[in-house]
């Protein structure tokens, strides 16, 4: 079996919703039809089946113009299933023997061999306990499988399915692409137009990206989808990620352009890590230190990709590193000291942020009582109090935010 | 099955009891004799040329507006859509009136006239809603009430008219089956039939278009044809009913709506169910109609009176739902 649609361009009314549609399929094969609302997915599907008759090009079945079929003849060989579930108190069963109408004879009197490729039908979808319930009565999962199962009893041999996953719950939607998926292993072909760009990278062969009624990108998911033909075709940020063989897009939060300001953060043992991440996506540039290697701060400054001044592992802070702090101390906007412990290692931190507290833009989170994380003594006490005194201070990490952004925002 | 053995062995019997009653003195004991060969022939006169025309077009009349309501509930996929809804009625109705006004009124003539009128106006209303892509529902539904409410103004036009006929032409749109004779029987048997049997030959793709147009084509119906078949068939069967009988309301919704209470909505049984139920519901009101007073209730106004709160009925259970 092989599908070809050849140059298809197709009017509705006076726009033109298909513009010069070429691609082909054989069995084996998901390929999904992405794009948004309104691309002129659903059209290739409904022209694929006869339904509109393009006036350039033509949908050729094993190479014969698929206009020569009638509709009995194409629904013998293709299952299409439109997007809208049907609103009836038809009996599931009844729906499911509605697959075999291209079977039957003009009488329509379908037979026991009928019945039992439906009821066949409907246990692949895990649904035979259900052939004699209403189908209004159904769950929106339960009656997309129900549908499913009705296309199967056609035993068609490519299915065309137009958005098969909408308004379904995550569960319901891997179910259903894996019976998809699983027909398809035995032999079918599916086309299936999609808005879900996850489920179409997880399910699918190859991705035709539409847009405009046009075929923009075609190919591999892994070819086919990064963050400029999303841009492109949805108009959407998304972050691209990559895990096992697949891969899938997350939005990307919608950001201010705080770029040029530099905040610097004195922090440690984990005490930093919430405004290291939050300021990050405010669009905030940041560095950090000092901070030793693989503390969880750090790795936090690490995957936001900020400055480190850093020390090795469990070292004491050197005057190097220290240096290095006061110079980054000193070309920030603004610096912020956490809610961090003090002791031997780590009083150099304080001594920096007593600094920026006289260059007047320290800015402390003074969470719990110093004295519960001072492991150093008297002298971390005195220098604590003359930052605070020169600081403004908040209880949290939200104030602080919200106060940089009335300074900056 | 056993719904429609019922229904069959009720059919016999309402038909037996409605030979043997009415207005005249005539009854069971002489429908025997009849059978024996021993009636007089005034009996014989009411019960084969009068009552037995009249009770075969009121089965008629009840099977071909049922199942052409239930046609139609399933086409526009609406159950209260009803065998009306193309402007039928009023196209009869201007028909009927037509040969009144003209004073060449003879019941053939109004049969005729009324008959050629529906099939006119269903077939206006179809090219009316008929656009590019085909017949959408939606358009035929609206062409059909446009239609509707032109030709009632020209029914009212024609009343108006034509003075001291008037009676008669209201009394006609009224419907009812005092008129019934055997010419009638003749007139509208072949188109019923033939309609019935074509309407429960396709049960199996009325059951596909309740899905959906699209579904529909889907599972490989030509719907856009089957569409034109089926409204062609339904206003053959309410054609011949409005002709011969006059408006008789509500019958259309009521029959194919109870049947899918009790049956369902697969139309393999629905079919049966309300070709038998329509067989037997209407001579019974027929029945009603004319022994329920010392002269005749058009049965038009029964079914009315009947119709109205089996719908408000169906309204209360819509909202419950």
């Amino acid at each position: 079996m092989i599908l070809e649609v050849k140059n298809v361009r197709v009017k509705l009314g006076s726009i033109e919703a298909l513009k010069d549609i070429t691609f082909k399929i054989e069995k084996n094969e998901i390929v999904a039809l992405l794009g948004p609302n309104g691309s002129g997915k659903s059209t290739i599907l409904r022209t694929i089946f006869g339904i509109i008759k393009p006036y350039v090009g033509a949908v050729y079945l094993d190479f014969k113009n698929i206009e020569k079929f009638d509709f009995r003849q194409i629904a013998k060989r293709i299952g299409y299933l439109p997007q809208e579930n049907p609103e009836t108190n038809l009996r599931v069963i009844d729906i499911v023997m509605l697959g075999r109408t291209p079977h039957l004879n003009g009488f329509k009197q379908p037979s026991k061999k009928d019945l039992e490729i439906a009821l066949n039908a409907l246990k692949s979808v895990g649904m035979n306990g259900f052939k004699n319930r209403k189908f209004s009565e159904l769950s929106g999962g339960e009656r997309q499988k129900v549908m499913i199962a009705r296309v199967f009893a056609q035993q068609p041999e490519i299915l065309l399915l137009d958005e098969p996953t909408a308004h379904l719950d995550i569960s319901s939607q891997i179910e259903v692409m894996e019976l998809v998926s699983k027909k398809v292993n035995e032999g079918l072909a599916a086309i299936i137009a999609i808005h879900d760009i996850n489920l179409a990278t997880s399910f699918c062969n190859r991705i035709l990206m539409v847009k405009d009624g046009k075929i923009v990108r075609a190919g591999k998911p892994e070819e086919v989808i990064s963050r400029s033909t999303i841009k492109e075709v949805f108009n959407a940020d998304v972050d691209v990620k990559k895990f096992g063989g697949k891969i899938y897009v997350v939005p990307k939060m919608k950001t201010r352009n705080n770029k040029n300001r530099l905040i610097h953060v004195i922090c440690g043992g984990g005490s930093g890590t919430e405004i290291i991440y939050k300021l990050s996506e405010k669009g905030y540039r940041i560095s950090a230190g000092v901070l030793n290697v693989l503390d969880s701060d750090w790795q936090a400054v690490m995957d936001v990709e900020g400055i480190l001044i850093d020390e090795a592992p469990f070292s004491p802070i050197s005057n190097e590193a220290y240096e290095k702090n006061i110079k980054w101390i000193e070309k920030s906007d603004a610096v912020i000291l956490t809610n961090l412990s003090v002791g031997i290692g780590n009083i150099l931190n304080l001594k920096a942020a007593l600094k920026a507290a006289e260059e007047k833009k320290m800015f402390v989170i003074n969470k719990t009582p110093f004295k519960e994380r001072n492991f150093v003594g008297k002298e971390a006490d005195e220098l604590y109090r003359l930052i605070l005194e020169k600081s403004r201070v908040f209880k949290n990490e939200e104030e602080v935010l919200d106060e940089l952004e009335k300074i900056f925002g | 099955m056993k719904l429609i053995a019922l229904l069959t062995i009720l059919i016999a019997i309402i038909f037996v009891v409605c030979l043997s009653l009415g207005p005249s003195s005539v009854g069971f004991e002489d429908v025997i004799m009849l059978l024996n060969g021993k009636a007089d022939s005034n009996v014989k006169y009411i019960i084969i040329d009068y009552r037995m025309p009249r009770i075969i077009t009121s089965m008629l009349v009840g099977v071909a507006l049922a199942t052409a309501g239930c046609s139609m509930q399933a086409l526009f996929r609406n159950p209260l859509a009803d065998p009306y809804i193309l402007g039928i009625s009023s196209g009869a109705s201007v028909g009927a009136a037509v040969v009144i006004f003209l004073g060449i009124a003879t019941t053939f003539n109004i049969m005729l006239s009324a008959f050629i009128f529906s099939l006119i106006t269903a077939f206006v209303v179809y090219k009316l809603g008929e656009t590019k892509i085909g017949v959408p529902i939606y358009t035929l539904l609206l062409a059909g009430v446009a239609m509707a409410s032109f030709l009632s103004g020209l029914t009212s036009l024609l009343i108006y008219l034509s003075g001291k006929e008037m009676h008669q032409i209201v009394f006609w749109i009224m419907g009812g089956f005092w008129a019934a004779r055997w010419e009638k029987v003749w007139f509208i048997t072949f188109p019923i039939t033939f309609s019935i049997a074509y309407v429960f030959l396709n049960a199996w793709n009325l059951n596909a278009i309740l899905m959906g147009e699209e579904h529909a084509l889907s599972v490989g119906i030509d719907v856009e044809s089957f569409k034109r078949r089926i409204i062609g068939v339904a206003t053959l069967l309410t054609s011949s009913s409005v002709a011969v009988s006059g408006i008789i309301g509500f019958v259309g919704i009521i029959i194919p709506h109870a049947m899918r209470l009790i049956v369902g909505e697969n139309h393999k049984k629905l079919i049966p169910a309300t070709i038998l139920f329509g067989a037997a519901f209407m001579p019974i009101v027929d029945l009603i109609s004319r022994t329920i007073t010392d002269g005749e209730i058009p049965v038009g106004i029964i079914t009315a009176l009947l119709g109205a709160p089996f719908f408000i009925y169906l309204l209360r259970r819509a909202k419950v739902q």
